[in-house]
């Protein structure tokens, strides 16, 4: 309950003091002509292969982002934005080691509306390309066992970003931005038959079949992003 | 103002996360794998015709493998019960039978019972068929023919040492049970011996469940086993304390049965008669027969003259002959302590046309085997005996099942060897081991296997040419098995358990072993975990 209520503080206190200052200053240089940003996603998988390799269903990446805007209307303004996120998850299953690497690419357009000069809402929609390795260490065949696959699929999210600097002297007159998004990241799944890599462990070794892994799932992401 | 903020958008992060991250996984993932344990009177894993059972106690499982062609493996997992107590496998190897406690203490109607699961382990495992028992047992003995089990003993407040349940495998649910308490003088059951059907004079061919106890014998008509059971008392020892039951041995058409009891130099005959009076169905009738000597073995045996109990004594074999109690002595080359009747085996289409039977007469401590034929002349019995020195002693005979090499067998030696006996041509076949040795006979009478827990090397002899066939295998093999697979080859599951991580499988192809075409197989205990 506190959360919320300061989550709507932080808000409308920077409306407040956004609306003050959206008459003494022009909108567009808050419409970045460039922004790299650097946070934490984290998400929520469900589905049942992802139980050998986390004891949990949350999986945390490290997120770095790249956006840079390509067009401008008043108000509205759309990006290219682009994210890099990579996690790991180590666990053990049934007293195996496992471990799960996952590199996730997206990239696609981004829409933005300044609702004040310092704060702008965006929404978009990113075609995302995910390389997962999951690994098993094997004990009885003395070898540590591999899944690698790529996955494809698609972000669909929702944020706000607000600007906590701005330099107003200078070039370039660096702004940095708070943001956070939340939406729905969805990949196709990938089969999980753990094989050693070629010449490694016993000859002509059978796959540990551990049925298959889908990382979709809704997920969260909070960053800090430089802006120009 | 933006202290108060920064913090408030870190809270948010955090409960964010949180909400996201909810969610776990089922406990098994953090169960490791647990084979069955021998402390506890199980074995790791189970041989049968058409699969291998490996019990997986955590997880309260049995991962069974089985395998489409001789190279390839498959597993899937059957749910035990609650508090495995008991597997034991059929004579036959076509079922496993596992008997659980069930939830206890129970606390709601829904908690899970005590129950008897029969597993079809053939080359499409299932659950065949499963018995709820009102009461928790610890202990399981089966019948050879597949006809009846008992469940018996338990840990309760109050256990009643003498109650059997009695399941009868032909009918099914609660029908199939009948719990009987046996009248006791203090005894509890040892060992139980199911006959084949005993020809008891005024009635039907039965079969009898005969169990011994410390002091007693009790025998129940499994015809009629709500009928009261029939206890008898075991003569003393010689010196006047208890003796107990060593041996139980009978014959079915005589329907006679021995006693070899411990600390006495007689065996206890005892004789189904008749019923003497309106209420019984059979009465018996005990007679104590002095063979010279503290008997090693006894069994019954036919010669030219009839039926004869054959005691071991010594250096000695005595015939007793059952209705009239007296004995013929016979001087053996050495002290056996082992005797198997292996009249059938040598040619069991005639068996009942012969004028006696043949026994294979063996002991562990001596280098030698003896045939024991009873087909001569009683005078001339001094020449029935057939002395082989072998050069090592035998601690047990292995049967070969299937159709062309019954009349083989295996001797089991103390120490690392076997022999490959043939009983028609009484030519024995010395195998040397590089090692200790366990032997598995393939459930099909082909061939058998010889490997040693823990060790990488196996071999397989083949009967048909005597020729042994050692592979290694490249981790350390704890059981090896000959199963059918599912395009009717033979597939051979040598399983890798001994680190008690995981469960590992090297299969090769059983009629022409070789390592160079064997595949391995692993992580058979991350299968099917929720």
């Amino acid at each position: 309950m506190s959360t919320r209520f300061g989550l709507c503080s932080v808000l409308v206190s920077a409306v407040w003091f956004g609306a003050a200052s959206a008459h003494a200053e022009p909108l567009a240089p808050h419409q970045p002509y460039a922004q790299a940003s650097l946070g934490v996603r984290v998400g929520k998988v469900g589905d049942d292969g992802y139980d050998a390799f986390s004891s949990s269903d949350e999986l945390t990446q490290f997120s770095l982002g790249l956006s840079s805007t390509v067009y401008r209307h008043q108000r509205f303004s759309l990006a290219a934005a682009g994210f890099w996120d990579y996690g790991q998850k180590s666990s053990t299953a049934r007293g195996e080691q496992t471990e799960l690497d996952v590199h996730r690419l997206t990239i696609g357009p981004e829409l933005r509306y300044h609702l004040l000069p310092p704060l702008y809402f965006f929404v978009h929609a990113l075609p995302a390309f995910a390389h997962s390795s999951a690994s098993l260490q094997d004990s009885v065949a003395q070898v540590t066992r591999y899944a690698r696959h790529w996955s494809y699929g698609v972000d669909v999210a929702g944020g706000a970003a607000y600007e906590v600097y701005g330099a107003q002297t200078g070039w370039p007159k660096p702004r940095i931005w708070i943001i956070a998004e939340g939406g729905y990241g969805y990949l196709g799944s990938t089969s999980l038959e753990m094989l050693p890599d070629a010449g490694q462990g016993p000859q002509r070794p059978a796959a540990v079949d551990l049925g298959s892994l889908s990382l979709a799932g809704p997920y969260f992401r909070a960053s800090a992003a430089v802006g120009f | 103002m933006r202290k108060v903020g920064i913090m408030t958008k870190l809270a948010w992060l955090m409960w964010g996360t949180l909400a996201l991250g909810c969610g776990g996984r089922p406990s098994s993932w953090d169960t490791p794998y647990t084979p069955g344990s021998s402390q506890n009177g199980l074995s790791s894993a189970y041989g049968m015709t058409g699969s291998v059972a490996v019990l997986d106690t955590a997880l309260k499982r049995v991962t069974m493998l089985s395998a489409p062609s001789s190279l390839t493996l498959t597993s899937q997992s059957i749910a035990l019960g609650t508090g495995l107590v008991a597997a034991q496998l059929s004579a036959d190897r076509k079922t496993l039978f596992a008997l659980s406690r069930g939830v206890q203490p129970q606390r709601t109607p829904n908690d899970e019972r005590p129950q008897l699961l029969l597993i079809d382990g053939g080359t499409t495992p299932k659950i065949s068929r499963s018995y709820t028992l009102t009461e928790p047992m610890d202990q399981l003995a089966l019948d050879p023919q597949n006809e009846w089990a008992v469940v018996y003993s338990g840990d309760g407040v109050v256990v009643n040492l003498n109650e059997l349940v009695l399941v009868n495998l032909a009918k099914t649910g609660a029908d199939a049970l009948s719990s009987k308490t046996l009248l006791s003088f203090g005894g509890s059951p040892r060992r139980f011996t199911f006959t084949a059907p005993l020809s008891v004079p005024g009635g039907d061919p039965r079969r009898f469940l005969i169990v011994e106890r410390d002091s007693d014998l009790v025998l129940i008509d499994l015809a009629a086993p709500d009928r009261e059971a029939v206890t008898v008392p075991l003569p003393s020892a010689d010196n006047g304390g208890t003796a107990s039951s060593a041996q139980v041995v009978y014959d079915a058409d005589s329907a006679s049965i021995a006693v070899r009891v411990t600390g006495t130099t007689s065996v206890y005959m005892l004789q189904l008669t008749a019923p003497a009076r309106s209420d019984q169905d059979f009465s018996v009738v005990t007679n104590l027969v002095d063979v010279g000597g503290q008997p090693a073995a006894i069994d019954f045996v036919h010669n030219s003259q009839g039926l004869r109990l054959v005691a071991l004594v010594q250096n000695s074999a005595v015939l007793v002959e059952p209705d009239t109690a007296t004995t013929q002595s016979v001087q053996m080359p050495a002290a056996f302590s082992g005797i198997r009747r292996i009249t059938n085996d040598l040619n069991p289409a005639a068996a009942a046309a012969t004028d006696g039977d043949v026994a294979l007469l063996y002991g562990p401590n001596i280098p030698k085997i003896a045939y024991f034929n009873l087909s001569g002349a009683p005078g001339a019995l001094f020449r029935s005996i057939e002395a082989y020195d072998i050069g090592v002693s035998v601690k047990n005979v292995i049967d070969v099942p299937g159709e062309h090499y019954f009349d083989h067998k295996i001797l089991e030696t103390p120490n690392q060897q076997f022999y490959v006996l043939d009983l028609s041509t009484r030519e024995s076949a010395p195998m040397k081991t590089n090692a200790g040795l366990t032997l598995e006979v393939a459930p099909d009478g082909e061939r058998v296997w010889a490997y040693n827990p823990g060790q990488t090397g196996f071999a397989s002899v083949d009967f048909a040419s005597l020729h042994p066939v050692s592979v290694i295998a490249e981790r350390p093999v704890s059981n090896v098995f000959d199963i059918q697979s599912n395009d009717g080859q033979r597939a051979a599951v040598a399983l890798h358990l001994s680190g008690g991580s995981g469960i590992g499988a090297t299969v090769l192809d059983a009629s022409a072993p070789s390592t160079a075409y064997a595949h391995f197989y692993s992580g058979f205990e991350l299968g099917g975990v929720k």
